[in-house]
């Protein structure tokens, strides 16, 4: 609904605009306005969706630029075509430099893109072929296939449907799984990749997909300009597109056509007013201010009156009781985990040492030992999140002691957390459709599996809630709901217990009983005794990095050895 | 290869590199101690030279023209910090990074609209003779960037090496929230960094106007040469970025004098592409540490 209104309202400005401003200077600006949207949606979707910043986003509108200019003018290419060309050339050059560089951390991307752009700039003005620092003159008007648009009406038609094109693309991406991918990356690194998300993957996605946007942004200038050369897009134009997308909005793709005219109309003004060198000063307190105090921009200013207007919120649901008939026993439950000789070591601190163990497929397993004894660490090495300095962890007939965390949980390895990593930018349901990514379901399939999930845990009626609104309890059961959505075989916990209180670990103990009768394994971490004795098959018990006991609950209680650990030697000896 | 051309590339190339340098340390320090990559950071070494050249040109006498742009560094780094960072201290990074960068134009314009567009000179702090070595003719204003800078390195490793304040912010840069919990008030030393940082850059961008000249739009390329330096350092490692700052100085250098002026760009933005996707494992598989 919201999104047909919003539609609506934008082919009612588009179409309107003309009409309403008669002239060849308000066509125009109308006309750049709408080349500068089309780069700037796709920002939004690099800056807003991806969150890296990119310093040399005009870069790829040279490229778009210079292609449209080269192949028209030199090789009387199709405009269309060309323009296509110059956005698959963009795309390329961006998926080489961020598909590698994007596995650094920090943002090394803002400078690699500057930096990319400042070469585009020294070897348009070096090389013969773009005729070096006069540019290319004698562009063509733009023309679809043959077809020459007349008018300038016609090309400001042109350029606001392709426009359209790239906010539908764009909202296509936002409600599908890779939105919701990069949503979850945006609340937590961490917890996304215990989804199976490839946090690199949906980053260097979306820097091509806005890198095609911008060389159409810079094609379509070009043919408006009819003219490219050095200084066309330089530093102040990637200004541009950040400008335009912070005061726009950085949630939705409507920001950057509701930017792109904020920023277009702004710099008319301050011509109009013979103020143009306060241009950069006002654009950069701009951006600052927004992102102070205003970060959901003027599209999300927009969204959040629309919402108050027609009384949309999240209902309060009361809980329902936890359905268990929701969730289907595992087809295939094998699920074996071999742990063997794993070590870390933080410089001189051994925080694991030779350990070995065997979890069997469909028993509940605990790992135990007093505060600091390696349980936390040993964790994080067999589910992908550290590296092992020696050892193997195998996973059925797999060794995954070299595997990333996404692609351990994509073999069906789900894990919640110690301390709640919940994606707070989204809602109960969505958090636990996030489990369902390795999956390549459909979305309505998704949305089912993860209902399914919510009603097992018994947080059916707590869908559209968000999870702050939820007690810690119950948030740790969107947790858990959203480990089951992975369709785990099996599933890691890492103290399930810590922050509730007696009544809440009871209903866990009995949660994770129901989740092992599903045929899902169990490995938890736990410092509750009283819970790991009632609920586990087999007790690994550890103490400085070393695993000092392994056997039944009844066994390891009686181990002189564990009760040292734990009591101290006084007691053992009393 | 002939020594005096070399000599002729080398040394002026180790005077920017002085700048780079300085500038490469101020975006370790801050990143260390708030997390924050800061881009405005090559914006003070550009403010640095036009203040105090635009105080010179107004009839001040040189000594209190290098104090006052230093002191505006210092004090715009500070005010940076409280009024645009303090307030988001608790959002997400990337919030935090971008808002330097709109910092950094804000920055920018002021210094266009109020020193104008034109490039400002300054006289040598001691004329503006040449001296010669190895036939190659150097500025003697490049004995003052070499001092200066010198003199700015060592006062900062023996801080960070011998003061309380140093440790403090050595412990940040090896992990932030262990060095809070242990009672260092980051709050504090985040505010005193970005003053140093922004101090230092204003000086090391005063003591090079003699010799090339202070211009407006200039910020842009130091911040960005200065921040290669960093990521060679790793934002971790103040030594590296200092000495990778000194590397980039040369590299341009030894660009410019033995390719073409014109790639000399090129050719540093290039290594710096190359050293990243080198570095982010074009041939590089496998875990690394994420918690």
């Amino acid at each position: 609904m919201k999104i047909r209104a919003a539609v609506v309202a934008f082919l009612v400005a588009v179409a309107a605009y003309p009409f309403v401003l008669k002239g060849q200077y308000p066509l125009s600006v109308g006309i750049i306005t709408g080349a500068l949207a089309a780069g700037a949606v796709g920002f939004v979707l690099l800056l807003g969706y991806a969150q890296q910043l990119a310093l040399g986003q005009a870069g790829f509108c040279m490229v778009g630029g210079y292609a449209s200019a080269i192949l028209c003018v030199n090789y009387k290419w199709d405009p269309l075509l060309a323009l296509v060309a110059g956005a698959l050339v963009a795309m390329a050059t961006a998926w080489a430099i961020a598909a590698p560089i994007l596995k650094l951390r920090g943002f090394v991307l803002a400078m690699a893109s500057l930096a990319l752009h400042l070469i585009l700039i020294v070897l348009a003005l070096e090389m013969a072929f773009t005729g070096g620092a006069l540019g290319t003159y004698g562009v063509p008007k733009f023309a679809l296939l043959g077809l020459p648009l007349a008018s300038d009406l016609a090309f400001y038609y042109v350029v606001w449907a392709i426009v359209l094109g790239f906010v539908l693309l764009g909202l296509a991406i936002d409600r599908s799984r890779i939105g919701r991918a990069l949503k979850a990356i945006a609340a937590s690194e961490t917890a996304a990749l215990s989804a199976g998300i490839d946090i690199t993957r949906y980053k260097v996605q979306m820097f091509v997909v806005s890198a095609g946007m911008a060389s159409v942004c810079g094609s379509l200038a070009v043919h408006y300009l009819r003219a490219m050369d050095p200084n066309v897009f330089g530093f102040a134009f990637s200004l541009n597109f950040i400008t335009a997308v912070i005061v726009g909005g950085l949630t939705t793709v409507w920001g950057g056509v509701v930017g792109a005219a904020i920023i277009t109309g702004l710099r008319e003004i301050l011509r109009g007013l013979s103020l143009p060198l306060w241009e950069g000063v006002i654009m950069g307190a701009l951006t600052v201010i927004v992102l102070i105090a205003f970060r959901r921009g003027v599209a999300g200013f927009i969204s959040h009156i629309y919402d108050r207007f027609t009384g949309k919120g999240a209902p309060r649901v009361s809980l329902a009781q936890p359905d268990l008939s929701a969730l289907k026993k595992l087809e295939h439950p094998a699920a074996r985990l071999q742990v063997e000789g794993v070590a870390r070591s933080f410089g001189s601190l051994r925080a694991v040492a030779n350990v070995s163990f065997a979890v069997e497929t469909g028993a509940i397993t605990a790992l135990i030992g007093p505060n600091g004894a390696g349980k936390t660490t040993l964790f994080n090495l067999i589910g992908g999140y550290q590296p092992l300095d020696s050892g193997t962890v195998s996973f059925e007939s797999r060794r995954i002691e070299k595997l990333l965390p996404n692609q351990i949980a994509a073999l069906g390895v789900g894990r919640t957390f110690q301390n709640l990593q919940l994606f707070d930018n989204m809602t109960v349901l969505e958090n636990v459709m996030c489990g369902t990514h390795r999956l390549f379901d459909r979305e309505l399939f998704n949305r089912s599996k993860a209902k399914a999930a919510l009603a097992f845990v018994g947080l059916h009626g707590a869908e559209a809630m968000q999870p702050g609104e939820l007690s810690f309890g119950h948030q740790r059961l969107v947790e858990i709901a959203r480990a089951l959505a992975l369709e785990p075989r099996l599933l890691l916990m890492d103290e399930p217990a810590s922050g509730l209180n007696d009544s809440e670990t009871e209903r866990l103990a009995e949660l994770i009983l129901q989740i092992s009768a599903l045929g899902v394994t169990v490995l938890l971490v736990e410092h509750d005794m009283r819970l790991v004795m009632g609920l586990a098959d087999h007790v690994v018990v550890m103490h400085h990095g070393e695993k000092i006991a392994d056997g039944s609950a009844d066994v390891v209680r009686k181990n002189s050895e564990v009760i040292n650990a734990y009591l101290g030697i006084d007691h053992a000896a009393a | 290869m002939d020594l005096s051309v070399f000599v002729q590339l080398l040394l002026p190339g180790l005077t920017t590199g002085c700048v780079y340098a300085l500038v490469a340390l101020g975006f370790v320090l801050c990143a260390n101690v708030s997390g924050v990559v800061n881009f405005a950071q090559g914006e003070y070494v550009m403010l640095g030279g036009v203040v105090a050249a635009f105080l010179f040109a107004h009839g001040l006498p040189l000594p209190v023209c290098i104090l006052l742009a230093t002191l505006v560094g210092a004090l715009l780094g500070a005010l940076q910090e409280r009024l645009t960072l303090a307030p988001v201290r608790r959002s997400p990074d990337f919030i935090q990074i971008t808002i330097t960068l709109g910092v950094a134009v804000v920055l920018r314009g002021i210094a266009l609209i109020v020193f104008g567009k034109d490039p400002h000179s300054m006289p040598g702090f001691s004329g503006d003779g040449v001296f010669e070595v190895f036939g190659a003719a150097v500025p003697i204003q490049s004995l003052w960037v070499w001092g200066a800078t010198a003199l700015m390195l060592a006062v900062m490793f023996w801080f960070l090496k011998f003061t309380d304040p140093g440790r403090a912010v050595r412990a940040c840069s090896i992990n932030l929230q262990a060095a809070r919990l242990m009672g260092v008030n980051a709050e504090r030393l985040t505010l005193a960094v970005f003053a140093v940082a922004g101090g230092s850059a204003a000086l090391a961008g005063i003591v090079i106007t003699p010799i090339v000249l202070a211009n407006w739009d200039a910020g842009i390329a130091y911040g960005l040469k200065g921040f290669i330096g960093a990521i060679i350092g790793n934002f971790r490692s103040p030594g590296v970025a200092v000495l990778a700052g000194l590397g980039i100085g040369v590299l341009e250098s030894f660009a410019a004098g033995y390719v073409s002026s014109g790639f000399k760009d090129a050719i540093v933005y290039g290594v710096l592409l190359a050293y990243l996707l080198v570095k982010g494992g074009v041939f590089v598989f496998g875990r690394k540490s994420l918690v």
